[in-house]
């Protein structure tokens, strides 16, 4: 079964044509390379992939779902509530001073009990009288502006990068984003962060939940440093990590969440040959571990040792795909990037 | 205990004694009730510090929080309506109708740019004035709402002789704020916050509702604000004008977080102390130095401390992000969030 | 006055209105533009653009001077202050932002408000001083009258509708100064240097351009639009007083979002719309919610074109 499938992948930048209909499949357990020389696409290729750009057309796919948040009774019942909360608010906020006035200064006396009965039978009442422009028009008007804003705002979270790293799919950046001022373990948590349950009572009174949440989830980022090989520094700040150490946390942060579908961008850059072994080897067991594997790469001798399938893009398109040996023997591939670029 | 709990456990011990040293200190010396501004803008700076030392979200508004506290407390308690709730439940209403307001400013506006939230919250600050301004028959309009009631435990109610007892009170207060802020920093919810203030493209991708997180910000720190502001008009017993919450309020509050070092909870107390010492202690005491010598006043504008407070705040802004840009007493996120 | 009179009488007063806040709105937008910061200070140097502005008129006694010397008056006011804005912008910028270029855009705009408020009491003191147009300085807080020089006479005679040379003096003032803009920026040399330093300074610092000076240059640019807008104002209404800076800088900043912030026509259509908007408002509704409708006009731009009518999106790189 395919775990990420993305047909037709279009994306343009007004004129300029980044990727143009790219499709792969990558099968679960794999470990899928996408190749090409710079500025062939790869990057803006994950970034669609991954909810941070909204593609300019094609589908994509995980594990034979697309995910964007669809219409569902809940999203129809929060712009209708919307539609009420807000219009029955612009007309009490456009008069109230007229209500305040009937209402609550027409039955006060000072300091004699107030009379709530009548109170609020005259606020009915004083609701009933409004003219139409003040009463029902800016009950509509103040309604439909509150379920537009309510519609546009969920309309443009139906696909960000949350949404898409929620269902299982997890990456790394070109350029290392970490949180440089969380320690390690502090990384690695906020990966696992969806994950966890206790919200915001619970931090806020320390209810059990939360200790025993912080106890398990503690200990498994610990596992996880160690599972990369940086259990010795878990508790200094990221910012304090040298740089090939970085790439390796980044994929601990990424695996933290369990996901299903792993995205490397360019892990080995910037790395020493012993470091680009050890990382072969971490990739070969994030997969063993049940986790696939899509990376880009420029690092030759890493794609062809642990790549099951490649992908090669150049100017946008996708010029071959196939197997190592395959790609290797494709004279396309090899003049277009390994022949001119190869870093050996 | 761990991280920087001793610089604050310190600092609010400091503060438990200065009744019983004042007492003891000539009238002209005495500082307790200045101490006791101090606690008010403490709290309303917790309340920022959530939402832009935690969340990085930079509110210039929350003096409109505050207002909006405090006007909520004079409402449902001041004998002249008919809700009269009385002093506990109307401080303790100000919480949820602070995190309300926060959430209908923040809900179409929190996914806006940076900069552009800061200028939304500055025009909100404006707009709550005017609000509440506009607005006479509700609010009384620039006269503000007055007698307000003060706490009473069993007996009678609190006169404004009864200056030590507010001052533990607010003092407590500002406890109680202290440990509920530090509980949400060191948890799920501090991190993300940490982690959207860093980079908030890299939080969205590992998953995290960087719109539900800042809004629990926002609302947390409106609350906060708005209990800053029912206490504030309870210990005034009036809300006074709603030009008393205008932007420089913001700003001092701002001023306060930043030179204490943002996003650290003892920086905010040390900052509270620096800057409402000067603005209220300094400022005070040598306006009235300066009329005891005869000079000042009217005369000349140079001469009235009065007239230096924007060049204080504005110096203090500068020079902060310029000498200290991690202010005084700089949180050490690594080491705090454990 | 017939409503449609009264409706026109609006329109100019609006359109008026929106060219300066167009004229400020383009300082923000400028260094917006090219170092993403909200220069806040940029309002207050506004302000004490009309303190010198007055103050030039005090000490030359311009009021004492024949109608065709006044115009001399003012353009000398007009370059004084552009001057004088367009320094103190550059010096703000050398003081107190060059050092934080590397800083988070947090500690920048904080830097800004500071600036912002060393100003606003810079003209608090401007007002005490004791000369005769500062009302002997005596009330330094209190507004100031800035005398008619430009006489506020109906040119169409016994029409209901007036326009004024003031009205008149807004457009020759504003029109030429933006189209100017738009020539530099978008003809000559410093500008492409400037369009190429806001997409990427690094790389234009590659390229051998002199950062540092062209973003100095492009806040003297937009103090200087501060400064000649500042006089405009001063001498449409007649009244100035050193909060005036916070005022009219939220609105050219609203000016400026409105438009699209860091697009030159986005500012100028961003200040025409808010002064009508302003305009009609005080019209149609009552003045007391004038600010009100335009905070709401400008959150909801804001939630269906998030930048902005004219402004385009950015993409962070990734």
């Amino acid at each position: 079964m395919s775990v990420l499938s993305a047909q037709g992948m279009t994306m343009r930048f007004g004129g300029l044509v980044a990727v143009q209909d790219v499709s792969l499949t990558v099968q679960e357990g794999e470990i899928f390379a996408v190749i090409g020389p710079n500025g062939a696409g790869k990057t803006t290729l994950f970034n669609a992939i991954t909810g941070i750009y909204e593609p300019t057309s094609g589908v994509v796919q995980f594990s034979g779902r697309e995910v964007r948040l669809g219409w569902t009774a809940l999203t129809i019942a929060r712009i209708a509530l919307a539609f009420v909360l807000i219009g029955c608010t612009a007309v009490v906020a456009i008069n109230v001073e007229s209500l305040w006035t009937r209402v609550i200064n027409a039955n006060y006396v000072y300091l004699q009990p107030f009379p709530w009965g009548k109170a609020a039978g005259d606020f009915f009442r004083a609701l009933a009288e409004l003219p139409f422009s003040a009463g029902i028009a800016t009950g509509c008007i103040g309604g439909c502006v509150g379920a537009a804003t309510t519609l546009i705002l969920w309309w443009r979270s139906r696909r960000t990068p949350d949404v898409i790293a929620r269902s299982g799919v997890a990456r790394t950046f070109q350029n290392i984003r970490l949180f440089n001022e969380l320690s390690l373990v502090q990384n690695v948590l906020v990966g696992m962060d969806y994950r966890m349950k206790a919200g915001f009572w619970s931090a806020l009174l320390r209810l059990p939940l939360f200790f025993s949440e912080r106890e398990r989830f503690h200990a498994e980022a610990e596992k996880l440093l160690e599972f990369v090989g940086l259990a010795d520094r878990a508790d200094s700040a990221a910012g304090s990590l040298p740089y090939g150490y970085r790439r390796r946390l980044e994929i601990a942060r990424a695996l933290a969440g369990k996901p299903k579908l792993i995205l490397l961008d360019e892990p080995a850059a910037g790395m020493n040959p012993s470091e680009v072994v050890d990382l072969m080897a971490l990739i070969r067991r994030v997969r063993d571990a049940g986790t696939t594997v899509v990376l880009i790469e420029h690092h030759m001798r890493l794609v062809m040792g642990v790549s099951d399938r490649i992908l090669v893009l150049q100017y946008g398109k996708q010029i071959a795909e196939g197997t190592p040996a395959e790609i290797r023997a494709n004279s396309a591939c090899v003049e277009a990037y390994l022949g001119t670029e190869s870093h050996g | 205990m761990r991280g920087r709990f001793g610089a604050i456990t310190i600092i609010l011990t400091c503060a438990a004694v200065v009744p019983i040293v004042d007492l003891a200190l000539p009238e002209s010396l005495r500082i307790s009730e200045a101490v006791r501004g101090v606690f008010l803008y403490a709290i309303l700076a917790l309340g920022l510090n959530v939402v832009s030392g935690y969340a990085g979200l930079l509110n210039l508004g929350i003096a409109a929080f505050m207002a909006i506290g405090a006007y909520a407390f004079a409402i449902l308690t001041c004998e002249i309506y008919p809700f009269q709730v009385g002093f506990w439940p109307g401080i303790l209403l100000t919480l949820p109708i602070g995190a309300l307001a926060g959430f209908v400013l923040g809900a179409p506006t929190l996914r806006l740019r940076g900069d552009y939230l800061a200028i939304v919250t500055l025009g909100f600050g404006e707009i709550v004035q005017d609000l509440l301004k506009n607005l006479d028959t509700v609010t009384k309009g620039t006269q503000g709402i007055n007698p307000l009631p003060s706490p009473s435990f069993g007996g009678e109610a609190w006169t404004a002789s009864d200056e030590y007892k507010w001052y533990y009170l607010l003092l407590a207060v500002l406890v109680i704020v202290v440990l509920f802020v530090r509980n949400l920093e060191r948890s799920r919810l501090g991190r993300a916050w940490f982690s959207i203030r860093q980079d908030e493209l890299a939080s969205r991708s590992m998953g995290i509702r960087v719109e539900r997180v800042k809004m629990l910000a926002f609302s947390t720190g409106a609350a906060i604000a708005a209990l800053a502001g029912g206490l504030s008009a309870s210990v005034l017993s009036s809300t006074g004008e709603p030009s008393n919450y205008d932007f420089q309020v913001s700003i001092l509050a701002l001023c306060i977080v930043i030179v204490g070092g943002i996003g650290g909870i003892a920086g905010v107390l040390v900052g509270a102390l620096v800057m409402v010492g000067l603005n209220s202690i300094v400022l005070v005491k040598a306006a009235a130095a300066l009329a005891a010598l005869g000079i000042g006043g009217q005369g000349n504008v140079l001469l009235s401390p009065n007239n230096w407070k924007y060049l204080i705040f504005g110096l203090a802004l500068v020079l902060a992000v310029r000498l200290k840009p991690d202010g005084l007493l700089p949180p050490r996120i690594e080491r705090s969030m454990r | 006055m017939q409503p449609h009179e009264v409706f026109l009488q609006q329109l100019i007063t609006g359109l008026s209105n929106g060219m300066i806040i167009a004229l400020i709105a383009l300082g923000y937008t400028m260094v917006y533009g090219i170092i993403e910061l909200i220069n806040f200070a940029h309002g207050d140097v506004f302000m004490l653009g009309a303190f010198l502005a007055l103050t030039l008129l005090g000490v030359l006694g311009m009021e004492a001077w024949s109608p065709t010397w006044r115009i001399g008056g003012v353009a000398i006011m007009l370059v004084g202050s552009a001057l004088f804005c367009g320094g103190l912008n550059w010096t703000l910028d050398r003081v107190a932002y060059r050092s934080l270029r590397r800083a988070s855009k947090l500690s920048l705009l904080v830097s800004a408000i500071g600036c912002s408020f060393i100003c606003t009491n810079l003209g608090l003191f401007w007002g005490g001083v004791p000369m005769e147009v500062f009302a002997g300085g005596v009330a330094a807080a209190a507004p100031k009258d800035f005398p008619q020089l430009i006489p506020q006479t109906n040119l169409l005679g016994a029409s209901a509708i007036r326009i004024t040379p003031a009205d008149i003096a807004v457009v020759v003032v504003t029109v030429p100064l933006m189209i100017g803009l738009v020539f530099l920026v978008n003809r000559t040399r410093m500008g492409r240097a400037m369009r190429a330093v806001a997409q990427d300074a690094t790389a234009a610092a590659l390229m051998g351009i002199p950062v540092d000076r062209v973003i100095g240059i492009t806040f003297f640019i937009g103090g200087a639009l501060g400064g000649f807008a500042s006089v405009v104002y001063a001498l449409y209404n007649n009244t100035i007083g050193f909060q005036m800076g916070y005022r009219a800088g939220m609105d050219a900043f609203t000016a400026a979002v409105v438009g699209g912030i860091g697009s030159l026509p986005g500012a100028v259509l961003g200040g025409l719309t808010i002064g009508l908007v302003r305009a009609m408002s005080d019209q149609y509704l009552e003045t007391q919610w004038t600010n009100t409708i335009v905070f709401g006009m400008l959150v909801m731009i804001l939630i269906f074109r998030p930048s902005g009518l004219l402004g385009t999106t950015r993409r962070e790189k990734v």
